[in-house]
């Protein structure tokens, strides 16, 4: 019952933010700043993350498909696997974990130092100086971190399966090249743009409705990370079912 | 060359809180009632988010399996990649990442929020340890949950994929299920398990290791969560190569 009522105030809150950000101008440079801040800071984590999810994904598809004498299918199995679903959904639970939380606790801490409301009182619409300009910005540079993390993962993974597997490299890389297409990379733009959204409203309300005091932060900052991870595996199965099913 | 200095001195200190809670985990006095207690909090705490992930990541390889398998006629196979896939990987990784993302966040909102209100130090002037009082039942607590949800997280993978092979794509119930042990053998299963403890004890120590460590107020704690939730996850994931690697590598 309690959580049908915060997804309610969670449906409120987006109409507000959409209508806040429709009713004033777009705020482009603090758009492009939140973009830069959260593309740049996000980088070498999600690298970091790609390459050992491509080096795993490798090691797991060769250890499946080698008992029935199919190595060659280890490159269709990475471009499948980790180009389609992995890449996109890594990208989101790392994005929710880092600039998601960010986003949670800053929102929160200004909302119990009272900035919120002393916005309110200079006449600035908190909704579309805070989060219009993060939404917007998170969107922009999503899918770009997403590219970025598929050739990370196509890179890591060709590397373990020459240097690690033996398997020759460039028959690996025809495979993954044969099973990709540019109708992937845009799926997984929507899918990172979709997850991007939902990430930064989830983190947002949370923040946003934060209680006071450091546990109050705390609190706000963690459900963040959770709903918004939940809601994007539960979002990527529907767009995979529309893209592909 | 500042930042380098400052990232190994955080290392060492991390290094010395994890010898100092790992030498009071296995040194009596224990609280079984505490390890109990955060135990039972943490996994009732995770377990629907661990169904709600690993649930829709099943039907995904559900989905996406069957799309290769078509193309050569062995659809049969299916659920053997899906056990696979589900007990090997995903199910370790993605129950490791909520853990890290609930449990772990919550632990250092905790014990960030006793650091900032000084309940640490008041434990301390107490002469209460606070380490064995308030660290080490929520570092045994994120060990022994782990695996548990990791199981949780099998079954949902499997139902997921179930969902879509049998109720949306109609393959047959029995093809299904006698297919499941295909490729995967029970050595597979305690491999994972044997991952997602070591997954568990790293988010143990770096999410208390973060909590303590706060400072700044309310924002502080903040800071806390988001690292922890990020440095938690980004190690497991690096050590679940080498794990791979080391684990499924010699058992081939």
């Amino acid at each position: 019952m309690n959580a049908l009522a915060t997804f309610g105030r969670f449906g409120w809150f987006v109409a507000d933010v959409v209508a806040a950000s429709l009713r004033h101008p777009l705020p482009w440079r603090r758009t492009i700043e939140e973009a830069w801040r959260i593309g740049v800071r996000s980088l070498p984590i999600l690298v970091t993350i790609s390459f050992f999810v491509g080096t795993n994904l490798a090691l797991q598809g060769y250890a499946a498909f080698a008992p029935m004498g199919g190595q060659a299918l280890l490159g269709m199995f990475v471009a499948l696997a980790g180009v389609r679903e992995l890449a996109p959904i890594m990208v989101a639970a790392m994005v929710a974990a880092k600039a998601g939380t960010e986003m949670a606790s800053q929102i929160a801490v200004m909302r119990i130092r009272e900035q919120i409301d002393a916005l309110e009182v200079m006449a600035v619409d908190p909704l579309w100086f805070l989060i219009t300009p993060r939404a917007l910005g998170i969107v922009l540079v999503l899918p770009a971190l997403t590219v970025v993390s598929i050739f990370t993962v196509i890179a890591s993974s060709a590397l373990v399966a020459v240097v690690q597997l033996g398997e020759p490299g460039v028959p690996f890389l025809q495979r993954v090249w044969a099973t990709t297409s540019g109708l992937d990379l845009l799926v997984c733009s929507v899918k990172a743009a979709a997850f991007g959204t939902l990430i930064c409203l989830v983190s947002c309300y949370f923040g946003y409705t934060s209680k006071p005091g450091p546990a109050g932060v705390g609190s706000a900052t963690n459900a963040a990370v959770v709903v918004s991870a939940v809601a994007c595996a539960i979002l990527n199965y529907f767009i995979s079912e529309l893209a592909y099913g | 060359m500042d930042g380098m200095t400052t990232s190994l001195v955080g290392l060492a200190r991390f290094g010395r809180h994890a010898s100092a809670v790992c030498v009071r985990s296995v040194t009596p006095p224990w609280s079984v009632a505490d390890v109990a207690h955060h135990t039972w909090l943490l996994a009732t705490r995770c377990a629907l988010p661990v169904v709600a992930v690993v649930f829709p990541a099943g039907m995904v390889i559900a989905l996406q399996g069957l799309l290769v398998f078509e193309a050569f006629g062995a659809e049969r196979l299916l659920s053997s990649l899906v056990s696979v896939a589900v007990f090997r990987e995903l199910s370790p990784v993605l129950a490791s990442v909520l853990v890290a993302a609930q449990g772990g966040s919550a632990f250092a909102a905790e014990l960030g929020a006793m650091k900032i209100r000084e309940e640490l130090d008041a434990t301390a002037v107490m002469a209460v340890d606070p380490v064995r009082v308030h660290v080490v039942p929520r570092f045994l607590a994120a060990l022994i949950a782990t695996p548990m949800l990791h199981l949780v997280g099998c079954m949902a993978g499997v139902c997921g994929a179930w969902l879509v092979a049998v109720g949306f794509k109609g393959q047959t119930d029995g093809v299904f299920w006698a297919n499941l042990w295909g490729l995967s053998r029970p050595v597979d299963l305690f491999g994972s398990l044997l991952k997602t403890v070591v997954f568990g004890a790293l988010i143990g120590l770096i999410a208390t290791y973060k909590g303590v460590q706060a400072s700044g107020g309310a924002a502080g704690v903040g800071r806390a969560v988001n690292d922890t939730v990020v440095v938690a996850i980004t190690s497991f994931i690096v050590a679940n190569y080498f794990l791979t690697s080391a684990l499924f590598g010699a058992l081939r």
